[in-house]
């Protein structure tokens, strides 16, 4: 705590408490002599009252000296500073970083405008508290995080005009990564008086995100990283608006297996996050015309899903979007979709080393009517003696059942070996068959994460070859993470079960309760993957079929149990050539190769390595970019950082190339706030002012910045010591 | 010269501002007795005969028998009465008799107010004398009733001058042991001295079986004791000093004089000694009739 005034010119004034004191030492001296008849009765009282007097002179002389003092004070403005006092001086120049939310969550309607403009206007009001010499940043909350105005020398004009120059994104909301720049920036002031504002709709999931140590800002900067918060004012401004809304948060397309290609079931779920119960209409639209509507009707806080069917020629680009009505916000209504239905899909299937070589097909053994295998492990379906190695392998059996009649209608499968996978044209095959591999040389992993980060798909089958120790090391946490147990040997076989019989990979395949073929499974691995969808099982042993999202992004599906006739009886069953072909279709489904993205991720398409140059990308917003270059790291025609929803369209001489959608992130149409208590220790351990709405902004932040003003009190005192003077020193001749 | 001529006279700022001591003293009885006449007051004068019927235990000798054969009825005459009354004016000249705000000092109203008595006494074929003193007795004229008397009296006031400190104590009982003849003590006094003497003092006198009448004169300031400012007061008599906050004390002194003079009037009043507080504002007439009320009550 620490007492000091803003006005110290005026604390001469101080010097008029001695006014008093002069005029009683002048009037002294300058009393009357009265020749009176007698003093004698003076004299009596003289020991009593008149000591009394000169007490109350005294007290009067003091009273009057304090009421003098107190007004000179006053005006002096007297400031008592608080626990963020620092050792900085009243007039320490301040250095501020604005932190304005300009996410999507801001666009929602609010008092005749936007959540942003109120912002604006509180950024704008924190802007005339500066004054010349004091430095100001201006930063974005949306991600990624926006550096408007990095050039810290406060300009009260360009200040306002970035502030103007505002406007709502469809971006989502990251307080952390923001809060973390503008205290690197403050840390690097050469001020010691900071002070940082984020003011937004404190929206919950904004501030759910963990921020590492922000190089990249630092590099921005140019300036040694070091978060210097101890010693920074952070203030948290909400700026509060309707938080009832209804969005449309995932739009899924699926296939009609067994369909025509093309046919699709387009799935949107939606969710009212009002607090009553909303029935509204749902509307599908496909290459721009409305194709279908629905109603839906969602409780308080609940969600619904709307399905519609549609078909679409194939080889060719289509966009979409479900949309529901507008609401307090209007980002969220829509969400957009694009299908590049292929008629053949081309899937590669890779086998272990010393398997022949790609584009040969493995005949079967003739008259053999079943695969020979040594008991008790080794190499599965590996003839004793023969020198040659997969003729019956499990490749051979996926490769039959893709293509069955060596058409290439539907599936064209490759077949090569683990060591020429990493030689392989990126982008090319949407669906990759790891069949029974024990390993992969480098190349050949960093093919595979490259291929699944560009939206591809990957089959794994687990048998007799696979590695247990190297596919936990290093292939298992780039396809799913988690980790492969010892193989679990049952010799009577256990019969393979669905996990749940209305899996869209299953329709029509099961029947009751009950796959449509028995399989019986003799030797199976089990396999811990968190988090992954369970599509088939071994009643007693563990999952047997799994679906997951990889880290580095694409769709992985498992089967834990080998396709050949030692491990299991699929090769034999009705089960594997529609089986294998939905998990191949599911795989090679454009969502899942990435074709939609979200705000603030980077587009990437499939593109024909081809094609020379670079596409121009038509925006949503009517712009236009260069793509970045092809046969990129991601595969591809990729575009980074995306901030518009809407279609992008990839454009090569005026020909459509491929289409990308990009979304909101789902988590902005939550417009829940953080309350007010939980505000205080988000940033922890830094210290947290929340600057409630109506609280006062100017008046909260010159109290915190140089000290909580007296001057009332000191009017106050100086009005109450008048008072007591009056009382002191009236006359009193009552009797 | 009219009633209301004369009655201006019973005013001590017109008084003072008579050229000699003899003209007051006139003026002021002449106002005085010519008021009388509106009054209800019988007092009796050597000019006046009053007749009144006679009731039984009267004195027979004093029946009017001119009266009686006129008018075959008994009437008391009362005019030949003669007094042989001996006046003592006792006049303080102390210092603190100089003190005056207004324009006319207590000293000032007593010697007037002494020589309208001495007029009046003497003008009643009543011996006057004179008794000025401060600490100690400064003049003394025994009283007499011959026409050369109320000059030398009015000389004798008009010189006076307040000097010196306050002793009536002992000026009373020197004075007491004089007196040989019962007589009139009339003392006229600011009484500003220790009231353990003064009360003996006056009880001497009647303890001496004469009458007492006490002017106890005071100045408006002495008694409200209007200062507004802080100031230094100068005692008179002592020449001591004090600084002080009069509006501040005002209220405890007015207090100590109010239980002053209570005490000295309830002290008198027990001794059967008249009281008469008068200020230098009031008019004469007020303490002439307490002379006269007094004068009557001895016969």
């Amino acid at each position: 705590m620490g007492f000091t005034f803003l006005n110290t010119a005026f604390l001469f004034t101080a010097f008029a408490a001695l006014l008093p004191l002069i005029i009683h030492m002048i009037s002294r001296r300058r009393v009357d002599t009265i020749d009176f008849s007698s003093i004698r009765f003076l004299k009596q009282l003289e020991r009593k009252r008149i000591r009394r007097v000169r007490i109350r002179q005294i007290l009067l002389l003091i009273i009057r000296s304090l009421i003098l003092l107190f007004a000179a004070l006053a005006i002096a403005r007297p400031t008592l500073r608080g626990a963020f006092e620092g050792g900085v001086s009243t007039h320490a120049r301040t250095s501020v970083a604005i932190v304005i939310d300009d996410s999507a969550s801001m666009s929602r309607r609010a008092n005749g405008g936007v959540l942003l403009d109120e912002a604006v206007a509180t950024g704008r009001a924190i802007a005339r508290l500066l004054s010349g010499g004091d430095e100001a940043f201006l930063l974005t909350a949306s991600s990624p995080t926006g550096i408007v105005v990095r050039d810290g020398t406060f300009s009260p004009d360009v200040l306002a005009d970035e502030l103007d120059g505002l406007g709502s994104t469809e971006a989502g909301t990251d307080y952390r990564r923001a809060v973390a720049t503008a205290l690197e920036y403050l840390g690097a002031s050469r001020n010691l008086n900071r002070e940082l504002y984020v003011v937004g709709d404190m929206q919950q999931s904004g501030w759910e995100r963990e921020v590492g140590p922000s190089a990249e800002m630092s590099s921005e900067t140019g300036r040694p990283g070091e978060i210097a918060g101890d010693d920074v004012r952070v203030y948290l401004i909400p700026v509060t608006g309707p938080t009832g809304n209804c969005a449309v948060t995932s739009v899924r397309l699926e296939r009609r297996y067994g369909g025509t290609p093309g046919m699709y079931a387009v799935v949107a779920e939606m969710r009212n996050l009002a607090a009553r119960s909303c029935e509204i209409p749902v509307r599908l639209f496909v290459d721009g015309i409305q194709v279908g509507q629905t109603g839906v009707t969602m409780d308080a806080g609940g969600g619904g899903s709307a399905v519609f069917s549609t078909a679409v020629d194939v080889n060719e680009w289509h966009s979409g979007w479900v949309e529901i009505p507008a609401d307090v916000l209007d980002v969220d209504n829509r969400r957009y979709f694009v299908i590049h239905p292929e008629e053949r899909i081309e899937v590669l299937v890779v086998r272990s080393d010393g398997a022949p070589q790609s584009g040969g097909r493995v005949g079967a053994p003739e008259g053999s009517g079943r695969v020979g295998a040594p008991e008790g492990g080794g190499r599965v379906g590996v003839p004793e003696g023969s020198g040659r190695v997969g003729v019956f392998d499990d490749a051979y059996y996926i490769e039959r059942a893709l293509d069955p009649t060596h058409s290439g209608v539907r599936f064209r499968p490759v077949m090569l070996t683990t060591a020429a996978l990493a030689h392989q044209e990126q982008g090319r095959f949407p669906v990759v068959v790891l069949a029974d591999i024990d390993r992969l040389d480098d190349a050949g992993e960093r093919w595979v994460e490259r291929h699944l980060s560009g939206g591809g798909g990957v089959l794994a089958v687990l048998g007799g070859g696979t590695d247990i120790r190297y596919w936990n090391t290093e292939l298992l946490p780039l396809l799913a993470g988690g980790s492969i147990l010892a193989p679990v040997e049952r010799r009577s076989g256990v019969r393979l079960a669905p996990v749940s019989t209305g899996h869209p990979l299953l329709a029509g395949l099961v029947f009751g309760d009950r796959l449509i073929d028995e399989v019986a499974v003799r030797k199976a691995f089990q396999v811990e993957i968190d988090g992954a969808d369970e599509i088939m099982e071994l009643p007693g042993i563990g999952p047997a079929m799994v679906a997951t999202t990889p880290p580095a992004g694409g769709v992985t599906a498992f089967l834990y149990t080998g396709i050949d006739p030692v491990w299991s009886d699929i090769p034999r069953s009705g089960l594997l050539v529609p089986l294998l072909h939905r998990i191949a279709g599911r795989l090679a489904e454009p969502a899942a190769r990435d074709l939609n993205c979200l705000i603030g991720g980077d587009l990437v398409v499939p593109y024909d390595p081809s094609h020379a140059g670079a596409p121009v990308v038509l925006l949503p917003d009517g712009g236009e970019e260069s793509a970045t270059r092809l046969g990129g790291p991601r595969g591809g025609a990729s575009l980074r950082v995306v901030n518009h929803t809407g279609i992008y369209r990839f454009m090569e001489n005026g020909e459509l190339r491929a289409m990308g959608a990009v979304n909101l992130q789902a988590e902005e149409s939550e417009l829940v706030a953080v309350s007010g208590a939980e505000m205080v220790g988000l940033l922890d351990p830094l210290e947290v002012n929340v600057v409630e709405p109506g609280a006062g902004l100017g008046g909260v932040i010159l109290v915190a910045r140089h000290g909580r003003e007296l001057w009332r009190t000191f009017v106050y005192i100086a009005l109450a010591l008048l008072a007591l003077e009056m009382y002191v020193a009236r006359p009193r001749f009552a009797r | 010269m009219s009633e209301d001529s004369y009655r201006r006279f019973l005013d001590p700022k017109v008084v003072s501002k008579l050229a000699t001591m003899e003209l007051r003293a006139r003026l002021v009885v002449e106002g005085f007795v010519t008021g009388l006449h509106r009054s209800p007051y019988k007092g009796f004068s050597v000019e006046f005969a009053e007749h009144r019927q006679y009731m039984p235990g009267d004195p027979l000798k004093h029946i009017d028998w001119k009266v009686f054969g006129k008018t075959d009825r008994f009437y008391i005459k009362e005019y030949e009465e003669e007094t042989n009354l001996r006046g003592y004016v006792l006049l303080d000249a102390s210092a603190s008799m100089g003190y005056g705000a207004d324009r006319i000092t207590k000293l000032e109203y007593g010697s007037y107010l002494a020589a309208a008595l001495i007029y009046l006494m003497l003008k009643q074929q009543d011996a006057a004398g004179l008794l000025v003193f401060d600490e100690r007795i400064r003049e003394f004229i025994p009283p007499r009733s011959n026409p050369r008397q109320l000059h030398m009296l009015l000389s004798e006031l008009d010189k006076t001058e307040a000097s010196s400190s306050t002793g009536i104590g002992e000026v009373l009982h020197e004075l007491a042991k004089r007196m040989k003849r019962r007589g009139l003590v009339i003392l006229i006094s600011d009484l500003l001295d220790d009231p353990d003497t003064v009360i003996p003092g006056l009880k001497h006198f009647r303890h001496m079986k004469h009458e007492v009448i006490v002017f106890h004169v005071l100045d408006p300031r002495e008694v409200e004791f209007r200062f507004e400012a802080d100031a230094t007061f100068r005692d008179m008599e002592t020449g001591e000093m004090m600084t002080t906050e009069p509006l501040a004390i005002r209220g405890d002194y007015l207090a100590a004089v109010s239980e002053w003079t209570a005490r000295l009037r309830r002290e008198c009043a027990e001794s059967r000694i008249d009281y008469v507080q008068v200020m230098t504002s009031t008019p004469y007439d007020r303490a002439l009739f307490s002379y006269l009320e007094k004068r009557k009550r001895m016969g």
